[in-house]
């Protein structure tokens, strides 16, 4: 210790005097912080306004993936139905299922996962901000390139897990698949880099106080899902890249003529494909699982039960990928083994709905509409989850294979149970982000519509599928008693559709109406986390100070007690207890970056170059390679951003503690060194 | 201590996480053991009528061998040893998973049984 | 260390205790965010390399073309794998200079790492041209595509290695890797071992393994 004590003084300006000789490119000079308009929103490393483009984004490709899934249930409104021919018709369905889980499940889970994780472990943002940015803009530029394939030759068509050897070039002649094939490599890059991103903020960067048994189950459900991406993404990205060897450069990984086993791709497929479902669902999980408790008035019932229920459904997710595959001819054991897994994974998603259901039990409900939706996630995941559980039995999963019933199944848990958390979700924290309610009597109609419309659409397909009528068939002939069910179908689907409209209808509406209303408040529901202590919408800085955490919902304690018999009392008044906004001006933030933003927008270009003219890889490859460089010899917090009052010298050891490519010292310091002052006993 | 210095400091002082250990030692008699066990794998192959690896045994030696030689670069050259245990946890997570699932999948192929040629 | 009552003595005694900016204090596991980054990109890595090993397993008998057996040439990938298993000595001392101070030093092993990795990966190249020469091209058989793709796959992760170790040494050489970011060499020759044991891994499953 000598040694350093030793030093002169100003030897500690060093590592600022470091950074304040970088000399950024012309139009690449840093921005500044809390900066407004659209050019703040493409250099921002803010997890706010990253987690609301993910979700705005998430929503136009919802459209746009919803659109495609009228155009499928109108061309079987009846049968030998003309409106699309059998080629479109592939391709429809399967742009179909890949924009609605790679750039609409999942990005509206990153949405939320980025707005909210960090809000609710009291972080002022992620542990990487601009590998943050860089995650939304490769899906962005992922999502687009993919959806580009249908200006330059038409869609994927082998279906959403494009099993080999038809996404070969023999049987796959046309572009579509290759740009599935790189458009989903490049959303995997920003999948895993939010993994790692998301996984370091809950594991490093949590608030005094709040240990991993206190956070809220969201932050907990996602944890273990970026858990999932992180393992799961590479496989489907080694798929992937055989798939690209094999079409682009000729190699012989699903070339049955030299020896390939086509089952190959069908193994790394749903090795990452089952871990996938339950990472889409997860989110939605922990959503419910916060919204429940606040309209319940109660704690969740069993928070350890639910947490490790969310941890053990993460691992046993690994272990029953071959139930996809029950009819591809693995062999009696292999179809045992899995159907015994598939049976026992059924035991902790139980376990939640049991949790969630004794959460209501004697609570002082209020139907509000972020709790109608939430019940409707509980009701529709079970049906979902019920005929899940079917599948585990293979003599009857044969004959079900393929069938409308699989379809009907997930679409029971995927939008019964993800999609319904989502719509909970957006309802219930809109005034926490956007600082006003959404309408709630067009919120419950919205519920109402939507779950009529969505029990229209896909519980018929119960039907047809065991009356056994297959999917992915583009038309079929009358009299086999498919008419009818297909015209219900047709019918919810555009109820299920105009409820998606009067969603969007209720955002503008009620904006504005805002207007003329007044503040919504930080707490405008009487919530539980801690991100409802802090003014709506939500500072730029997030917490000042950053609370000091001492139980699970610890801001409902600082608003109620229990009586010595369990009642429950105020002890204090909501205004008192949240927090006031102030100017921020001491609060350090990490500065936006031109970086992420030009570093994303060279990979699209070198797909476009593997697709089309290996020269396009090398103009794409040398923006990637530069924009790497220069976002590398960019410190991390730009030392002249600096408020007043905070000498950037003092501040020095702070900025540029890396070097290369991964990361930002976020503003932990600041984390550390203030502690709150008790508000309430 | 300009940046240009080389007075030597203690490593205990300059690393937190890392527990103090006689390291550059540690280092090369690390390297020289592992040097040791490559070319015994070598030997494997000039030599395959060994009897300690004849037959079928090469194929066990060999995995030992290997394995002996990731876990030493893991646990001293990546000081997963000296480390705080959660990485030993998330890197233990990564091998375990992809070793339980490829495994599995080259099972359902009956790729370790005898005959197997595709 | 952002709090502006804060003076300049206040920052130097609390410096004092944690010389390398003084990470390991801030976080919730006291491990660095970047550190911790890297090695759940590692254990990221293992699924992904598992993958391409699983494929050249189920590959590595071909239909047609040269076999592994007649193919391989052992004595030399064995003299490659040998000088890629000693970058990994010369990485670690490395770290352990910076973490000395001892700058020339490090610039010394950071540069012998590189080399032995550029050494590593022009035999590489020379062995896939014999190959190419001896009739195993990319697309001859499924061994051919499996075997190409998994260690080219791992030379891609050698040779980005590279670059980054000489970024390093071109920091390092304009000043700008001062002691208390010897994290970032280790940080980076965490990444080196990692491939180093991947290529651990390859030699013994696809090249000596009969």
């Amino acid at each position: 210790m000598a040694i350093i004590e030793a030093l002169p003084t100003d030897q500690l300006a060093l590592p600022g005097a470091v950074t304040s000789d970088y000399k950024p490119a012309g139009v690449f000079t840093r921005p500044k912080a809390g900066g407004t308009g659209w050019k703040s929103w493409l250099t921002t490393v803010d997890h706010k306004k990253i987690g609301i483009m993910y979700g705005a984004t998430a929503l136009v490709f919802l459209l746009i993936g919803g659109f495609e899934a009228i155009l499928i249930r109108v061309q079987l409104w009846s049968p030998r139905g003309t409106l699309l021919s059998a080629n479109a018709y592939n391709q429809v369905f399967t742009m179909h299922g890949t924009t609605m889980v790679f750039l609409v499940v999942m990005p509206i889970g990153a949405a939320f996962a980025n707005y909210l994780m960090p809000l609710q472990i009291g972080a002022r943002d992620v542990a990487y901000p601009r590998i943050n940015a860089y995650s939304y803009w490769m899906y962005l530029f992922g999502g687009i390139f993919l959806n580009t394939s249908w200006l330059l030759g038409g869609g994927a068509d082998g279906g959403w897990f494009n099993y080999a050897p038809n996404n070969g070039i023999l049987y796959s002649p046309s572009h579509g698949i290759d740009f599935w094939n790189l458009g989903l490599i490049i959303t995997g890059i920003a999948s895993l880099a939010g993994a790692v991103n998301l996984i370091v903020t809950v594991l490093n960067m949590r608030a005094p106080g709040m240990t991993l048994m206190r956070m809220p189950i969201f932050t907990w459900m996602t944890l273990v899902t970026q858990f999932l991406l992180l393992f799961a993404i590479p496989v489907l990205t080694v798929a992937q890249v055989l798939l690209m060897m094999d079409r682009t450069f000729h190699a012989n990984f699903f070339n049955v003529a030299k020896g390939a086993n086509p089952l190959l791709w069908e193994h790394l497929f749903w090795i990452f494909g089952h871990p996938e479902v339950y990472l889409m669902i997860l989110p939605a999980f922990g959503l419910v699982s916060d919204i429940l408790p606040t309209f319940a008035r109660k704690p969740i019932f069993g928070y350890p039960f639910i947490v490790f229920s969310g941890v053990a459904i993460g691992f046993m997710g690994w272990g029953v990928w071959a139930h996809h595959m029950f009819v591809s001819g693995i062999g009696p054991i292999s179809v045992t083994a899995f159907s015994l897994t598939t049976m026992f994974i059924a035991v902790p998603t139980g376990v939640k709905i049991l949790n969630w259901t004794a959460t209501m039990w004697g609570g002082k409900l209020r139907f509000t509409s972020p709790m109608l939706f939430s019940i409707g996630l509980v009701t529709m995941f079970t049906i979902g989850g019920l005929s899940g559980v079917t599948h585990s039995v293979a003599p009857a999963d044969t004959q079900q294979t393929d069938t409308y019933y699989i379809v009907a199944h997930f679409h029971y848990v995927l939008f019964g149970g993800a999609f319904f958390g989502f719509i909970g979700g957006f309802y219930y924290y809109w005034p926490k982000v956007f600082g006003y309610m959404l309408n709630e009597k067009l919120g419950k109609t919205n519920f109402w519509l939507m779950l009529l419309g969505f029990n229209l659409t896909f519980a018929p397909m119960h039907i047809l599928g065991l009356q056994g009528m297959s999917r992915r068939i583009y038309t079929y002939d009358a009299g086999y008693g498919f008419d009818l069910w297909n015209k219900v179908a047709t019918i919810g689907a555009f109820t299920l559709a105009s409820s998606v409209f009067l969603f969007i209808f209720n955002i503008f509406y009620s904006r504005s109406k805002a207007k003329s209303l007044p503040p919504v408040g930080a707490d405008p529901w009487d919530a539980r986390t801690i991100e409802w202590m802090i003014p709506s919408p939500v500072p730029e800085y997030n917490y000042d100070p950053i609370p000091t955490i001492t139980r699970v919902d610890d801001f409902w304690y600082r608003k109620y007690g229990e009586t010595k018999d369990g009642k429950l009392v105020r002890i204090a008044a909501t205004e008192d207890v949240v927090q006031q906004r102030s100017d921020g001006k001491h609060i350090h933030l990490p500065s936006p970056s031109y970086w992420p933003i030009v570093a994303s927008f060279g990979m699209p270009i070198v797909a476009y170059g593997l697709i089309f003219n290996l020269w396009l890889c090398l103009v794409g490859g040398i923006i990637v390679v530069g924009a790497l460089f220069g976002w590398v010899l960019e410190p991390p917090d730009d030392p002249d951003a600096a408020h007043e009052d905070h000498d950037p010298a003092a501040h020095g050891s702070d900025d540029g503690t890396v070097v290369v490519n991964a990361g930002e010292v976020a503003e932990a310091g600041d984390v550390a060194a203030e502690k709150e002052p008790e508000t309430v006993g | 201590m300009a940046i240009t210095s080389h007075d030597p400091i203690p490593t205990s002082q300059l690393d937190g996480a890392v527990k103090d250990y006689s390291r550059d030692k540690v280092y090369v008699l690390t390297a020289l053991f592992l040097a040791a066990l490559t070319v015994i794998e070598i030997m494997t192959y000039a030599f395959p009528d060994f009897p300690v690896w004849s037959g079928n045994l090469v194929i066990a030696v060999l995995m030992i061998l290997m394995a002996i030689k990731f876990f030493t670069v893991v646990y001293i050259f990546m000081h997963l040893r000296f480390d705080k245990p959660i990485l030993t946890w998330i890197f233990w997570a990564g091998v375990t998973l992809a070793a339980g699932v490829y495994l599995v999948a080259l099972c359902t192929f009956r790729i370790f049984w005898p005959g197997h040629h595709g | 260390m952002a709090n502006a009552v804060q003076t300049h003595e206040s920052v130097a005694a609390a410096d004092a205790h944690a010389p390398h900016a003084h990470i390991d204090h801030d976080t919730n596991t006291g491990i660095s965010n970047t550190k911790l980054g890297m090695w759940l990109f590692l254990a990221s890595e293992c699924l992904l390399f598992g993958g391409l090993i699983t494929t050249y397993l189920l590959y590595k008998h071909p239909l047609e073309g040269p076999t592994p057996k007649e193919i391989f040439d052992i004595p030399f990938t064995s003299t490659s794998s040998f000088v890629l298993l000693m970058s990994s000595l010369t990485m670690v001392l490395a770290v352990s200079a910076i973490e000395r101070g001892d700058h020339q030093r490090l610039r010394i092993w950071l540069g012998a790492t590189a080399l032995l990795g550029a050494t590593f990966i022009s035999g590489q190249i020379y062995e896939f041209t014999v190959f190419v020469r001896e009739g195993l091209g990319f697309t001859t058989s499924r061994f051919s595509s499996a075997f190409y793709t998994l260690t080219g796959f791992h030379g891609v992760h050698v040779t980005v290695g590279i670059i980054m170790l000489m970024s390093l040494v071109l920091l390092s050489l304009r000043g700008k890797l001062p002691e208390h970011r010897a994290e970032t060499v280790e940080i980076i020759g965490l990444y080196w071992h990692f491939v180093d044991v991947v290529w651990i891994f390859i030699f013994a499953v696809v090249y000596l393994i009969p």
